[in-house]
Parts: C-alpha cells; sequence; structure tokens
C-alpha cells in the first residue's frame, strides 16, 4: 500500500484550525460590536428586534443620514436614551428607518475576535479555538458544557433535568420529541452523527413556535455531524469529542460546527490509512486501507473504483472508493 | 529530443467528481490514451499518478513513447484544466410581477442562484432583508424599455431603495437592465465602487436567453469555469462534425446545455448557453417539487417520501456514495429530475431545430450504464426527429473548450473526436401515431443485411446496430406523423451504438401512469428493452 493509494480516499477535515463565524444580522438588528473588538464568552454581540416595522422619519436639523448607519431617536421622558433605528433609504422627502420595540440580546457562545460588522447582513467573528465540522446546524448559536449521552439513539425519557446547561453528545440518531424535551429541560444542545427529514422538519417547526412565543427559551443548537440516516459517529470524532467532555464548548450554524478552546489538547492526526465505509451493507465500520485495486463489478453490474479494507475482524472487504472517507 | 510535449493531462475539476484524461500524441494525431474518474474528495496528484501507473501497465511501450514514467513523473505533465465553481447568488427585482418574470427566467438560466421580489407586492422592510442577505452577491433590477405603466410609478421608490444597498454595501455587481438604465444616476459616482453598476438589455418576456442572459453568463461564470469551456468545446464539435450539437451536462451544482451549429456559408458558428443551477443532481434542501418529481421517475422509490428525501440530502453530501443496487436507480431518477428542470428553464430549446447530436456530460454519468444514459436523455429532453446520443465518457469536452484559440481548439477535437465521444446509438421518435393498431414498419439497410420491424405505436423498438456501423432506415407510416418534418415515409442514416437503433414509439411528451407501482413497471421494461434486447 503506498501513501498515494490513501490519496484516492476522499478526505473529509477532523478539525478546522481556523474558524470563522457569521451571525447574521436583519434590517434593524443592532450591532453591539465594532471590527477589531475583543469579545468573551457571553458577551452580548447583537440586539435582534423581534417584529421589525419601518417607519417614516425626517431627519434632526444638521444630521446627514447614512443608510445602513444607526437613527437615534429622541429620549422618552424618565429614559437617558431614547431608542434606534436602522437608517434604509430616502424617499419622498423622509428617511425610512428601521425599528422595533422589543429586541432579544444575542451573546458571543465563545471567545474571538471581530474581523467584520455589515449592518442589516451579518457580523463576522474569529474564535479563539478551533472546531469540529459538522453538515447542519438547526436553531441557533449556544454554548454549554459537552456531556456524553446516549451510544445510540436517545430518546425522550433518557434526558435528565440535571443535564441543564449542557451540550449532549449522541452516537446515532434522536427524534424530534426528544429534541423539544432537551430543549424545555435547558439543555443547550446537541450532538448527533444523523438527523432524518422528518425529525428535522418537525424540530424546525417547533423552534419556529418557540420563536413566535412572548417568553422564549435560552438558545438551543442541534448539530448534525454525518448527514440523514442512522450511522454511528467516525472513531476519530468520538475520540475528539470524549476529549472534549466536561469542558465548554460551543455549537455555531453558519459554518455549521462545534467549537472548542482548548489550546493544550493535542488532537493527534488519524492514521493515513484509517478509513471509515459511509454506506452500504458495511456502513459505519472502520478499518485500514489496504490498497486501490480499480474498477470492480458491485450488485447491480455497476463497475466502480475500488480499494481494499482491512477490517477489525480480520476480513477483507473491497469496497467503492466513494463510499469511504478518511480524517485529515 | 523534442521539446515538445507528446503527452499532457486534461482535468476537470468538478463540485462531486474530479477526472483526469492523459492524452498522447500517437500515431501522428492526439489520441485518449486513458481517463480516471474519483470522489471530488481525491487528491488530485494521487489521481493522476494512478491514471499514469495504469496507461504504464497497460502499454508500456506507448507510455515510454509518450514519456509517461511511474510514479510521480506523470504529475509533471502539461495540462489543460477547468474547474467547476458553486453558482453565486442574485437577487432580481422589479417593479411589477409582470417585469419580473422574464427578468427571474433570464437569471436563472444564466448561471446564476436567484432571489426574487417585486415591489408592488413586497414591502420595502422584506425586499431590503432580501438584498442584504450575506449569501446575495449581485442585484440584477430591470424594467422594461421603455417601462409599462404599471412598473414605472414603483421604479423610483425601487431605485431609492436599491441605491441604498449599494452604498452601504459597495461590493455588490449591479445590473441595471432596461429602463432601469435612466436611474444610473441615483447610484452616484459608479466608478469609486469596489463592484461594478452596468447597464443592461432589457429582459423579454418568453425569450430566456439574448443578450441580458450572455451577460449574466458572463458575469457568473469565471474565466476557468468547466461550463463556460463547454461552450466553445460545443462550438469546435459542431464545426469539426458539421452538425448540430446539443451538449447537456448534469452536475453536482448545476446543469447545462450547449446548442451550437456550425457556421453556413462561410458563416461563423453559433452557440446558446445556458447554465442552471435550479438543475443540480441533488439540491441543497429538497423540497416536495423536487423530492416529487424524482419519485416520478423512480420504480422503487416512490411511496416513502421521507426516506427518498433522507437519500437525496445523503447524495447532496456525498455524492459518490451508495452509487450500487438501489443508490443506483435513485441516482438515475434525481438525474432525470434534474434534466426535467434543465429542460424547464429552457424552453427556448424546443422552438430551434432539433440537434442531429446529443452529446451527454457531466459526473452524474460516470457509474450509469450507457445504454440508460441515452434512455433518459430521451425520456425528458424529447421532441420529435431522429438524433445521435453520445457521451463525453472521459470528460474532455470542457479542458478541450478551454483552449484559447480556435483554430488549435478545433484541430485538437478533430484528433480526437473519435475518442472523446462514446456513441450510444440513435433514437427516432415519431410523433402522431394512433394508438391501438401498427403504425407502420421500418426495414434497416446496413452492412449488406437488412431488419424489418413491424411498429407497435407505445413502446420501444430495438434495432441491434453496434458502435461504429452506419446504416439507413426507411420507415412506411400507416397515418401521418411528425418526424422532423410532417409525412408518411421517411428515409433517415442512422449510426449503432451500445444502445443501437431504437424506434421510439411513446408519446411525445412521455405520459406516465399516476399510479406508481403501474409506472414503476413501465419504467422498468423501457429500461430493460435497452438491458436485453428485448422489445417493450
Amino acid at each position: 500500500m503506498t501513501t498515494l493509494d490513501t490519496g484516492l480516499v476522499p478526505a473529509r477535515r477532523l478539525i478546522a484550525t481556523q474558524v470563522d463565524a457569521r451571525f447574521s444580522l436583519a434590517p434593524g438588528d443592532r450591532a453591539l460590536v465594532v471590527p477589531g473588538d475583543s469579545v468573551v464568552v457571553g458577551a452580548p454581540i447583537i440586539e435582534r428586534l423581534r417584529d421589525a416595522r419601518l417607519d417614516e422619519l425626517e431627519a434632526p436639523d444638521g444630521v446627514e443620514p447614512v443608510p445602513g448607519s444607526r437613527w437615534q431617536l429622541p429620549a422618552k421622558r424618565g429614559t437617558t436614551a431614547g431608542p434606534t433605528g436602522e437608517t434604509m433609504f430616502f424617499w419622498h422627502d423622509r428617511w425610512r428607518v428601521t425599528l422595533g420595540d422589543v429586541a432579544d440580546a444575542i451573546e458571543s457562545p465563545f471567545a474571538g475576535i471581530v474581523r467584520d460588522v455589515q449592518p442589516g447582513t451579518g457580523i463576522t467573528i474569529r474564535a479563539a479555538g478551533r472546531g469540529i465540522p459538522g453538515v447542519v446546524a438547526l436553531g441557533g448559536p449556544t454554548r454549554g458544557r459537552l456531556q456524553t449521552g446516549a451510544d445510540g439513539e436517545l430518546r425522550s425519557g433518557g434526558i435528565d433535568v440535571g443535564s441543564a446547561g449542557t451540550i449532549l453528545i449522541v452516537g446515532s440518531r434522536v427524534d424530534a420529541e426528544t429534541l423539544t424535551r432537551a430543549r424545555a429541560m435547558g439543555i443547550s444542545g446537541v450532538v448527533v452523527a444523523g438527523l432524518s427529514s422528518k425529525e428535522r422538519r418537525d424540530f424546525l417547526a417547533s423552534e419556529a413556535r418557540q420563536r413566535a412565543a412572548l417568553h422564549r427559551l435560552p438558545p438551543f443548537a442541534v448539530l448534525v455531524l454525518d448527514g440523514a440516516i442512522r450511522r454511528p459517529l467516525a472513531g476519530a470524532v468520538q475520540a475528539v469529542l470524549a476529549a472534549l467532555a466536561g469542558h465548554e464548548v460551543a455549537i455555531v450554524t453558519d459554518p455549521p460546527m462545534l467549537v472548542f478552546d482548548r489550546p493544550n489538547l493535542v488532537i493527534p492526526e488519524p492514521p493515513h490509512d484509517l478509513v471509515r465505509i459511509r454506506s452500504g451493507t458495511l456502513a459505519g465500520r472502520e478499518g485500514r486501507f489496504v490498497k486501490a485495486v480499480g474498477p470492480r463489478r458491485f450488485a447491480g453490474g455497476v463497475q466502480l473504483e475500488a480499494g481494499l479494507v482491512h477490517l477489525p475482524d480480520g476480513t477483507m472487504a473491497a469496497v467503492p472508493l466513494g463510499d469511504l472517507e478518511r480524517f485529515v | 529530443m523534442t521539446s515538445e510535449p507528446r503527452a499532457f493531462l486534461a482535468l476537470d475539476t468538478g463540485a462531486a467528481t474530479t477526472v483526469a484524461a492523459l492524452i498522447g500524441r500517437a500515431g501522428g494525431r492526439w489520441r485518449l490514451i486513458g481517463a480516471l474518474s474519483m470522489p471530488a474528495g481525491a487528491d488530485v496528484e494521487a489521481v493522476i499518478t494512478a491514471l499514469g501507473d495504469r496507461a504504464i501497465d497497460a502499454d508500456p511501450r506507448l507510455a515510454a513513447a509518450l514519456d509517461v514514467h511511474r510514479g510521480e513523473a506523470a504529475r509533471d505533465l502539461p495540462r489543460l484544466e477547468v474547474t467547476s465553481h458553486a453558482p453565486r447568488r442574485l437577487a432580481v427585482v422589479a417593479g411589477s410581477e409582470r417585469a419580473l418574470a422574464p427578468l427571474v427566467a433570464t437569471a436563472s438560466r444564466s448561471g446564476w442562484r436567484t432571489v426574487s421580489g417585486e415591489i408592488e407586492s413586497m414591502d420595502p422592510l422584506p425586499m431590503a432583508t432580501m438584498l442584504l442577505d450575506a449569501d446575495v452577491t449581485g442585484i440584477l433590477v430591470g424594467a422594461g424599455d421603455p417601462p409599462a405603466a404599471d412598473e414605472r410609478r414603483k421604479l423610483a421608490e425601487l431605485t431609492a431603495l436599491i441605491a441604498s444597498i449599494a452604498e452601504r454595501r459597495p461590493e455588490l455587481t449591479i445590473i441595471l437592465a432596461g429602463g432601469m438604465a435612466e436611474h444610473l444616476g441615483a447610484f452616484g459616482d459608479v466608478g469609486r465602487r469596489k463592484g461594478e453598476v452596468m447597464l443592461g438589455p432589457a429582459a423579454t418576456r418568453d425569450v430566456p436567453g439574448g443578450p441580458l442572459a450572455d451577460l449574466l453568463i458572463e458575469l457568473a461564470l469565471p474565466h476557468d469555469d468547466a461550463r463556460r469551456a463547454l461552450g466553445t468545446g460545443a462550438i469546435a464539435l459542431a464545426e469539426v462534425l458539421d452538425r448540430r450539437v446539443d451538449v447537456v451536462e448534469i452536475g453536482f451544482d448545476g446543469g447545462a446545455r450547449a446548442l451550437a451549429s456550425p457556421g453556413v456559408g462561410g458563416g461563423p458558428a453559433t452557440l446558446d448557453l445556458a447554465v442552471v443551477p435550479d438543475a443540480a443532481l441533488a439540491p441543497p434542501d429538497p423540497d416536495d417539487s423536487v423530492v416529487d418529481r424524482v419519485s416520478v421517475w423512480s420504480s422503487t422509490w416512490g411511496a416513502d417520501r421521507h426516506r427518498l428525501r433522507d437519500r437525496l440530502r445523503e447524495l447532496r453530501i456525498a455524492p459518490w456514495s451508495d452509487a450500487i443496487s438501489d443508490g443506483a436507480t435513485l441516482r438515475m431518477a434525481a438525474a432525470r429530475a434534474a434534466l426535467g428542470r434543465l429542460a424547464e428553464w429552457t424552453p427556448e430549446w424546443n422552438d430551434r431545430v432539433g440537434p442531429d447530436l446529443v452529446v451527454a456530460t457531466g459526473g452524474v454519468w460516470a457509474v450509469a450504464p450507457a445504454p440508460s444514459i441515452a434512455l433518459a436523455l430521451e425520456d425528458v429532453l424529447r421532441r420529435p426527429g431522429a438524433r445521435q446520443f453520445a457521451l463525453d465518457h472521459a470528460r474532455i469536452l470542457a479542458p478541450l473548450g478551454s483552449i484559447p484559440d480556435a483554430d488549435e481548439r478545433r484541430a485538437m477535437v478533430m484528433d480526437l473526436v473519435d475518442d472523446l465521444l462514446a456513441p450510444l446509438g440513435t433514437f427516432v421518435t415519431p410523433a402522431g401515431m394512433r394508438p391501438g393498431r401498427s403504425a407502420g414498419s421500418v426495414v434497416v439497410r446496413s452492412g449488406g443485411g437488412e431488419s424489418r420491424l413491424d411498429l407497435m405505436p407505445g413502446g420501444l423498438a430495438l434495432v441491434d446496430l453496434p458502435p461504429g456501423t452506419a446504416g439507413v432506415a426507411e420507415f412506411r407510416f400507416r397515418d401521418r406523423v411528425s418526424l422532423g418534418g410532417r409525412g408518411k415515409h421517411f428515409a433517415i442514416d442512422v449510426t449503432g451504438g451500445l444502445a443501437g437503433l431504437v424506434v421510439d414509439l411513446r408519446d411525445v411528451p412521455l405520459r406516465l401512469p399516476d399510479r406508481a407501482d403501474l409506472r414503476g413497471e413501465l419504467l422498468d421494461a423501457w429500461q430493460s428493452v435497452l438491458v436485453t434486447g428485448r422489445d417493450a
């Protein structure tokens, strides 16, 4: 087996050494940071309007508003400062300004440096730390203490109220009912290998109802690491998660990632010939890549480029290269 | 020792598939020596090394003559390289729904993912939210030329909004189409902006191609983009073959059609190029319409919509995985659904003279049986007439299309034309037959032999015509049918292929049963005609 042969197996990034997370801003939302600011965990970074509206206002004397800038309204009796809005555009002798009466504070789930702020578009923060990429993250940015949950499927009844404030690791699968129950119990997030489309749809519907409610629960996120079907977590990922258990981590949605700041944590590179079988009859199993064996005929008469994999039970299997992945 | 290279690599780095082809000089011309397709996450240099080693294993003397040596030496060969780029998002806005529709139709087939709104029914705040989204990299705002009455009264407000967005996001490209050009002054000193503000022609209702589409494609596709090169490659192929060629591509991030015609009377060749991100094999977030379309074309995936959606998501995450058994049928169903979306965004193709040759290309076909590819194209892009089908099996048409000099490009295609196309066969598709009785007969004369078939409407009739053979098919219909022109008697030149000669006696357009089980039986029956050779 040559190192070049393993180069034919699709690679997947295990750890992102640089994480630039984006937090979206809608018109009217107020950024509480500017580029170059350092933020700590829990620092408020955004005031997000709940029900934004567009008002027509005249500019105060001597003020030349600029689209995207904050519009300062006069202070009301009993307050030290008036509300602010976001200047949108000038039309028919008046400025259109986005305002709202109720705002929620969005906190940074990790420490970092603000890289960019674009009003109405988003804030980009470079995290102090590294990240485990996923395929999608649902919900909103959150943080908590990482806790191992179920190795297989996590059921609703298996959630302990003592896990409030944690981010649970679920081995293979979770359903929407369990996710909503976890959120209600104060769990900050769930990390799962796969989330089916049905559960995803049901959870997102529940999230939408939550956002529309007057009294909202704390932020909650679901990070999906692999895809939409049931399979166990990759061994390399499990090893990193096990090393992070008990420590504070964050889940961000853009990009979908588990962010951790443990500079002293040494994560050894996975063996270069360690491969994981992503699909097929051996889905979820891991082994050592022996060599590429060229085109092989598989079930249904399909010809695919294949590789030989040496499995832990001592057997060898010819697996399509497209069904394999290796972590780098 | 000559300094002229005796071999080079043609690389097509797609979003899901990396293809490396080794092209070498043999017998006084360039020949395709070999090609290798791998999942995109594979190391390109490892793919090239494996390709070189296999060429040496197959023919050591030829490899030595081409200066291809074992190990990493193949990596040093010169390269022609094209790359697929993820489509960017364009916000399309207008003063009315009537003005918006042709703009969206044009932009969506010109290499852009689109979001859209018109100020008549969309409030300024949600429109501003849409335009400020971080994923939006350009704004197309258009009006009729001159603007119609229903849009004119809204254009000034729309302009004020767009100008304010342009001021706060100077990196955005702004295209003012048609009557919007008179509002250029609202954007201030456009020369100082990082992003361009440009004027474009008006979009035309029911004509999604044209100058505005050309402008949008030029903005959408980087210079080394594979789909841009596919267009110039199609022109070279049409000129070399002296045929009308329709290159149809389905890929991870979209689909493309390039209809090229050779010049007439010394005039230049013509090209219609459409790049449709919506025609991706597996869209990022498959909605019900995507799932419905895939299930229509599947004999095994019709019933369980949730499971089908899961598999489509998996196909998006790992396009090469799960490619056998029901994964293979899912892939073909998804490819047909993508072809359907491609056809919907390019309706003007049906108004053109039909192509003589349809060339399939793209990573989706990498693991599909060759006859199934032709059937998929015929089923979805069907129109009456006779046409040959071929497969760009090594995906070298796009890399060849990237050769800057047209004469050099044409010369290279001329050398490689027999190698680059795998002939799939000829389909003859008459329309207007009456069901329930024989429509007529066909006699195929080829290689000194003769085959006679009775033509029963509703199925496929197969004549064994291997690759490399040519013949003449004489049709005699009982009633007048449409087959290019209208008539009862036709004599058509046909060429063989992996699927042979297929007389397609099904409806145009294809009508499938509503019941999933009956539909599945029919699809399987047609599929097996091409695989086993028995008529259906």
